[in-house]
């Protein structure tokens, strides 16, 4: 895809997504340019209607990720983004943000 | 044959206005409310005319036999390490329902016009006794060229998070947030009063900014969008360009008041007439005079804003899809990039013609571009997106014009930062994977990547304080902070948070003209 301009332009050799989803969420640099994609990595976006996860209790988090991934707890969108994530991942990313400094 | 199209084009909007006054049928209200719906929250990336600008273009073409469900997941979530946005929870599902049917069936649209008179009528005043301003800067700075301008994207690439963020390079702590509305996307200074600086949005929108009190004192809409704009040695004008529409204009640097258009076409490299995109801008402490790029037409113009009716030289055949440039040699020639001759041309700007074409690895995007001396040389380093097979930075002896070095690099790169008393070049690596996240120096004088940082986000725009004794990054995308590096140890020193930063520009580029070269040479070349 051609953009026409170039300061954000991606090189094109994008990286097929789809081969990338097995390892998506490893790791906690991944984690975070996921989640961060809507919770930001300190905060969301003043604009966003997203909750902050920087700086949270870190039990909290495992709980309410693990609730989204076993659907307990309703958020289309969530319910879709946890489905896919290990325990590991989900011990991984929440001891992540819990580090972060909001 | 320009002006017939913008005068049907006037037309048909007008017909389009009427029929909505007069009816008030429910699927045109419907369409129209997609219509702004778009324009509010994604033509700033998009484009106004769905061609496309820091993203691809939406229309019925490019979205011909796309899966309305995949593209509506695209717009809930956002696309990852990329501008876009997730748009859960800002839109309602019927709205997103609504805007995708409305991209699938609305074609790429011809040239919107923005004339002289809209421009003037989009003239704001924010303060209007400028002499009433503070006559020095109200925050504690010892020499104005340490400020560092950070044009703060905000996540929806408006909003809240939009600003030009200014911090002090010597302490790294802000001293100044100028909201913008919309992204922020280029910071010029005044090189003639360093109590002013420029702000372009995304949508074209010019701020005049006051160092001094930290605030917008004017602004104007200049067109719908499109990054050029220069600023002339004396300080007195600006130049500003479009990619929508397709023209360019000269403001009075001090009222922002518009003085005079001109339409971008010309016969481009292939003897074919073409309406083009406005490419870079630059103004050069060597004469009075800007130059400007026109993309499409393969043209660089050199423009007398000293002269009666601004005339204008015409530079042909410079190359396929002209972008963007540096200057050296005092600013007596210009380096412009070519993305599809995969060459950066060097022009003199004084003789207004072409004096070499020299390789440039592929796609190259030089950024602000660099150059530095080194052993009696002047080496200018230009970065490329390289989405071809070769990963290289080019490096060349800008005396001899001749190609030096093409440096192997890890990626596709888009913006190298030098400085005459920082031992390394940094350039951004852009490539979409864990890449992106890292930046690598060069050794000015083994021109061998040394050193690869691991700064984050997605991270770009590398620039060197004034001093030389910091670079600071954009841990850009969904990174939410400005990193700041030793430019020797290369040791972590702070770390500034903002919303999507982006471009990183500092005042001390008004005297050293292009990166990398010192004060001193400067004035000597002049
Ligand atoms: C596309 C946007 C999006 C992405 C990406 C996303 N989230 Fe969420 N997240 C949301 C929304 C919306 C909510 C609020 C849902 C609700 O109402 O329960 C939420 C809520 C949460 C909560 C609950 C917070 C609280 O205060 O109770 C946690 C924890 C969370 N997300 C973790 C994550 C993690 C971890 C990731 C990355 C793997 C992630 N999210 C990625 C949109 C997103
Ligand atoms: C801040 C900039 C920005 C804004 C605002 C924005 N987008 Fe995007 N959009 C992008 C970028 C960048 C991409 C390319 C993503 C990629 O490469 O994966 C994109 C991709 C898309 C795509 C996928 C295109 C394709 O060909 O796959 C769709 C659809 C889309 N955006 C729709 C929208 C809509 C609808 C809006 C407004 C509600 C919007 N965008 C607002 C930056 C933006």
């Amino acid at each position: 895809m051609k953009m026409r301009h170039s300061v954000f332009m991606l090189a094109g050799l994008l990286a097929a997504g789809s081969s990338q989803a097995a390892s998506l969420y490893v790791g906690h640099a991944k984690a975070a340019a996921v989640c961060s994609q809507c919770h930001g990595i300190r905060m969301p976006s003043a604009d966003a209607p997203f909750p902050p996860l920087g700086g949270r209790d870190v039990e909290y988090l495992k709980t309410a990720i693990k609730q989204y991934r076993d659907k307990t707890r309703v958020s289309e969108i969530m319910n879709a983004i946890a489905g896919s994530l290990t325990d590991k991942d989900i011990n991984d990313i929440a001891h992540y943000y819990g580090s972060v400094k909001p | 044959m320009k002006k017939t199209i913008t005068k049907r084009l006037n037309q048909s909007l007008l017909a389009v206005s009427i029929t909505t006054l007069l009816s008030s049928g429910v699927a045109m209200a419907k369409s129209d409310d997609m219509h702004q719906l778009y324009e509010d929250n994604c033509s700033s990336c998009h484009g106004s005319d769905h061609g496309g600008y820091l993203a691809p273009a939406l229309n019925s073409e490019t979205l011909k036999g796309r899966s309305p469900t995949a593209l509506r997941t695209i717009v809930m979530a956002g696309s990852f390490d990329t501008l876009m946005p997730p748009f859960y929870g800002k839109l309602s599902d019927d709205e997103i329902r609504g805007v995708i049917k409305h991209l699938q069936a609305t074609p790429k649209q011809p040239n919107p016009a923005w004339t002289l008179d809209d421009m003037k009528k989009s003239l704001k005043v924010y303060v209007k006794d400028e002499s009433t301003l503070p006559d020095k800067p109200t925050y504690k700075i010892d020499n104005i060229d340490n400020l560092i301008g950070v044009a703060a994207r905000g996540k929806y690439g408006r909003g809240e998070g939009a600003r030009a963020i200014f911090i002090n390079s010597t302490t790294h702590q802000k001293v100044g947030e100028v909201p913008t509305g919309v992204a922020a996307h280029i910071i010029d200074f005044n090189p003639a009063n360093p109590r002013w600086a420029y702000v372009k949005t995304d949508t074209a929108e010019i701020f005049k900014v006051d160092l001094y009190s930290m605030q917008a004192t004017r602004s104007i809409k200049t067109g719908y969008n499109g990054p050029g704009m220069g600023v002339s040695r004396d300080g007195k004008y600006i130049m500003a360009g479009s990619f929508v529409p397709h023209n360019a204009v000269i403001l009075d640097a001090d009222t922002l008041e518009p003085l005079k258009t001109f339409e971008l076409e010309g016969i481009d490299p292939d003897g074919k007439m073409v309406s083009s995109d406005s490419g870079m801008i630059i103004g050069t402490p060597y004469a009075d005079i800007f130059a400007i790029a026109l993309e499409n037409a393969g043209q660089v113009w050199v423009v007398d804003y000293k002269k009666d009716g601004f005339p204008v030289t015409k530079i042909e055949k410079v190359g396929r899809h002209l972008h963007d440039a540096f200057l050296t040699h005092g600013g007596k020639k210009l380096m412009v990039a070519s993305y599809d001759d995969s060459i950066v041309a060097a022009i003199d700007l004084e003789k207004r013609e072409i004096i070499k074409r020299l390789p440039a690895g592929c796609v190259p995007h030089v950024g602000g571009g660099s150059a530095v001396v080194v052993d009696g040389r002047t080496l200018g380093f230009g970065t490329n997106f390289g989405d071809c097979d070769k990963m290289v930075v080019s490096v060349w002896d800008l005396d001899k014009m001749e190609v030096v070095k093409q440096i192997p690099v890890s990626g596709g790169t888009e913006s190298p930062a030098a400085h005459a008393n920082a031992p390394y070049v940094a350039v951004d690596i852009i490539s979409k994977d864990r890449r992106a996240r890292t930046v690598q120096l060069i050794d000015k004088k083994t021109l061998e990547v040394v050193k690869t940082l691991d700064v984050g986000g997605h991270a770009y725009f590398p620039e060197y304080s004034a001093d030389g004794k910091f670079l600071y990054i954009s841990a850009g995308y969904n990174g939410d902070e400005v990193v700041v590096y030793d430019s020797n140890t290369l040791q972590k020193v702070a770390s500034v948070p903002m919303e999507s930063p982006a471009g990183i520009f500092s005042r001390g580029r008004v005297k050293y003209m292009t990166r990398g070269l010192s004060p001193d040479e400067m004035e000597q070349s002049k």
